[in-house]
């Protein structure tokens, strides 16, 4: 413990670059990781190409053609659409996938709002200390103590879900556990000798906290974040599944398979299809996740 | 002494916690746009009536008046009367503005202590089920970290992780309710209910045990304690489950005080899936009905117990561990 700190301590930001690529040698040299990578890359590239080279329309009707199962299961199953057809015709492989856009843009722009979010409240309050670290962790744990959906449902619920109003809803919601670790840590840092060193140089509190502080303590943070990412999927989708989401006609996860649950005893695909697609991602991205968080914690002894 | 010292001031703080929660979700509620007086009265009442109901029930008020008019009567123990649920627990909402057979509302109170037992039922079960997955698996990886039991517990909680509840919900309810016809799924006419949906929050619970498991264990098996043990001539499994999985418990409480909001956050998805008729599905239909009191009761309540929930893991914790300081 000790002794990994010290060193980093010392040499600043510098070393906090070099730890950062150490963390990712750990972790990429894992199986783990590996697979998760690769089945990841897969998808997006999967996600970003199929809808447009097919040249399907995920929202285009053909009701000639619906209800259409997967290849190979059951009858009149066609080439054309390898994961079948909903209800209404439309295409299920191209609605997972521009439903998995959806879900990854609001997956990783929920967490980066989240850790930044989480990163200031922590860092000022841990930094400055007394009444400002009493208010700002007492508001946090006000926060953690409401369940992030009821905090989630209520606001969506009453006004209207849109893409940049779930990424704010859900960031805001998912800050408290950043502030406090940001916090410990920053308390932790704030009473060695770089930082003192800085005082007596005179340099002004925000100096100190911007450009000494957070490049030091945020890396570590940043890397947990990734498991975040498929929790934030998760959600996009719950709340996309009461129908709280992003709104139909643009598929997502969340509000095909409420869709397909009418649906479930004489096409059960549709229900279920999407979410092999979504447990496929989300084990990848948690998968790259946990073997970064182990490379983390071997590198700095569970810091 | 040490104890009483020790509730009073965790108390204190946890009033000030469920204080600033009403706050945050009583102004939430007025600044969102959705008036709930249109929906109680319904749309074909006239805007001048829906003014005279607002004003009468005090939601014209400045903010600040309405929150300490509320806070006053929840100090008697008063959390109000849900807008649109009669007492009688019949039809929700949309009765039509001038219906006299529109009674007495619910009491905000009976309706969460009629749905918290089933709420806590549900839990428990879960709880049950998730220890069963965990602990073995969490243990077993913890006895050889690095190597193939660590690597599988690993595989395991990232795919347990992945799976979102209500998908989960929808594929075990075709397999084994549709399909397979072992377990009723939907409603609730008997404890057979509570199987399938406690058997999709315990998948969801299981990874956070399996992780921590993992962790603890490795750590306390690496100590000088459990070499010493080896010595002293006790055997495997004494080592094990006497030593090592005492000392792994305390992590294993504090996840469970730690992890309580997100437990209810699952509990909330799979009674709306199930239909299940307990707290979650209450929050759920509260919020799509825009019943005010009944959110905020729900709130307090919800806060009240994870703060009653992290004291008293802390006051296990120290009792399974007597080195640890209040």
């Amino acid at each position: 413990m000790t002794s990994t700190d010290m060193p980093l301590a010392m040499a600043g930001p510098e070393a906090g670059r070099r730890i950062s690529t150490r963390i990712w040698q750990t972790a990429f040299a894992s199986v783990e990781f590996r697979i998760g990578l690769a089945v990841f890359v897969l998808l997006l590239l999967a996600a970003l190409l199929y809808p447009e080279l097919s040249g399907i329309d995920p929202t285009k009707m053909n009701i000639r053609a619906k209800l259409t199962p997967p290849l190979f299961m059951g009858e009149g199953w066609d080439w054309a659409h390898p994961l079948g057809t909903d209800q209404l015709g439309r295409d299920m492989l191209s609605r997972a996938l521009v439903g998995l856009r959806y879900s990854l843009l609001i997956g990783v722009s929920t967490t980066v709002l989240m850790l930044l979010a989480g990163a200031m409240i922590g860092l000022f309050a841990g930094y400055f200390g007394g009444r400002t670290d009493t208010v700002l962790m007492r508001l946090t744990d006000a926060q953690l103590s409401v369940p992030m959906i009821i905090l989630a449902i209520t606001i969506l619920g009453v006004s209207r879900p849109t893409i940049p109003s779930i990424i704010l809803v859900l960031g805001l919601a998912g800050w408290p556990v950043y502030a406090r670790v940001m916090r410990s840590t920053v308390m932790a840092e704030r009473k060695k000798e770089y930082v003192r060193g800085a005082m007596v140089l005179g340099a002004t509190d925000l100096r100190i906290m911007f450009t000494l502080l957070l490049p030091l303590v945020l890396p570590p943070m940043a890397f947990v974040a990734v498991l975040d990412i498929a929790r934030m999927m998760i959600f996009e989708s719950v709340l996309g599944f009461l129908g709280l989401g992003v709104q139909p006609p643009t598929p997502t996860f969340g509000n095909v398979i409420a869709d397909g649950r009418k649906y479930l005893m004489n096409a059960w695909w549709i229900a279920t299809m999407p979410g092999v697609f979504l447990v496929l991602t989300l084990t990848s991205i948690n998968l790259m996740g946990a073997a970064l968080e182990r490379a983390r914690n071997a590198i700095y002894g569970g810091a | 002494m040490f104890i009483l010292r020790f509730l009073a001031r965790r108390l204190g703080q946890g009033a000030i916690i469920i204080f600033l929660v009403s706050a945050l979700i009583f102004t939430l509620l007025r600044v969102v746009p959705g008036d709930p007086v249109r929906l109680m009265v319904g749309g074909m009442a006239p805007d001048t009536l829906v003014e005279e109901i607002a004003a009468e029930m005090g939601l014209r008020d400045p903010i600040h008046v309405q929150f300490g008019r509320y806070m006053g009567k929840v100090l008697q123990g008063d959390l109000g009367e849900s807008f649109v649920r009669p007492a009688s627990g019949a039809a929700v909402g949309g009765a039509s503005f001038d219906d006299s057979t529109r009674g007495e509302r619910a009491k905000v109170l009976d309706l969460i202590a009629e749905t918290a037992p089933m709420t806590l039922q549900l839990a428990v079960l879960a709880m049950v089920f998730a220890l069963m997955i965990g602990v073995p698996i969490g243990v077993w990886g913890g006895l050889y970290p690095g190597r193939l039991p660590d690597r599988l517990a690993l595989y395991t909680s990232s795919l347990f992780v992945s799976l979102p509840n209500f998908w989960l919900g929808i594929v075990l309810a075709l397999l084994l309710s549709v399909k397979l016809n072992l377990l009723p799924a939907i409603g609730y006419r008997g404890f057979s209910y509570t199987i399938l949906p406690a058997l999709v929050l315990a998948v969801e619970i299981a990874p956070f045990i399996i992780r921590t498991l993992t962790v603890s264990v490795a750590g306390v098996m690496g100590q000088s304690f459990i070499d010493i043990a080896k010595v002293r001539g006790l055997s495997r499994n004494q080592i094990v489950f006497r030593h090592a999985l005492k000392n792994s418990a305390v992590p294993l409480l504090n996840l469970l005080g730690v992890q309580f909001s997100m437990l209810l956050g699952g509990v909330l998805v799979i009674e709306f899936i199930f239909d299940y008729p307990g707290l979650g599905l209450l929050t759920i239909n509260a919020v799509m009905q825009r019943d005010f009191p009944l959110i905020q009761g729900i709130a307090i309540v919800t806060a009240a117990v994870f703060v009653l929930i992290n004291i008293a893991v802390d006051l296990l914790a120290t009792a399974i561990d007597p080195r640890l300081d209040y």
